[in-house]
């Protein structure tokens, strides 16, 4: 599953350990999501979702083919408008 | 950059814990081993043998409970795996030294304390080594 994890911790000048204590999780696992090499639990999601004051689709992409409609990733050839 | 050396000596503080619960219970495991070892034992010394093997396995229930509920989710799933791949490590060993002892090469009874010893501590390595690597 890709994520905008750190997108949206660069654009708040936090570090992963901030990250992590606001998550109320370890360093390691914030890096573990932000590298794909581990999936969060739904509740997990949820907690870095209210962090971010974002929603779950906006912060975590399905890892497929068919991820054309998916919010937050560009939509190739279809206008905005 | 500047709080991550907190969250690291968190981090080792917690390896720090493992390794405190961990050693006493692998050197209570060698009491244990070392008592059962002997032939020809009183009665006293088999209940010297039984109480140490039962305490060191509430111990390693112990510890495993602590180290879980320590943790949190991702930490949990690398403690399963490294557990995992112990339990594998235990369940060849202890199917080679079966058919070893039918062979009539070893005594099976007398491989018993140190497969489990070495399971758990490849355990205690595996998940310590890959929570420190894990960066």
């Amino acid at each position: 599953m890709k994520n905008r994890l750190r997108e949206l911790r660069a654009a708040r000048r936090w570090s992963q350990a901030d990250l992590a204590d606001r998550c109320q999780v370890s360093r390691q696992a914030i890096n573990a999501i932000e590298t794909e090499r581990y999936d969060p639990s739904l509740p997990l999601a949820f907690t870095i979702a209210d962090v971010f004051d974002r929603t779950i689709e906006e912060i975590f992409l399905p890892d497929r083919a068919d991820t054309a409609n998916a919010p937050g990733l560009p939509r190739e050839g279809i206008s905005e408008d | 950059m500047a709080k991550q050396a907190p969250q690291d000596q968190v981090a080792r503080a917690a390896r720090r814990v493992v390794l405190i619960d961990g050693l006493p219970v692998v050197a209570l495991g060698g009491v244990a081993l070392a008592l059962g070892s002997r032939p020809d034992q009183s009665a006293a010394q088999k209940a010297w043998w039984i109480a140490a093997t039962g305490v060191f396995a509430l111990a390693v229930a112990w510890v495993l409970l602590r180290a879980f509920r320590r943790a949190d989710e991702y930490l949990r799933k690398i403690q399963l795996e490294s557990m995992a791949i112990a339990f594998a490590v235990v369940l060849v060993a202890l199917q080679v030294a079966t058919v070893l002892d039918s062979a009539g090469v070893i005594r099976l009874h007398q491989l018993t304390q140190p497969i489990l010893i070495g399971g758990m501590a490849i355990w205690l390595v595996t998940a310590d080594l890959r929570t420190r690597f894990n960066r």
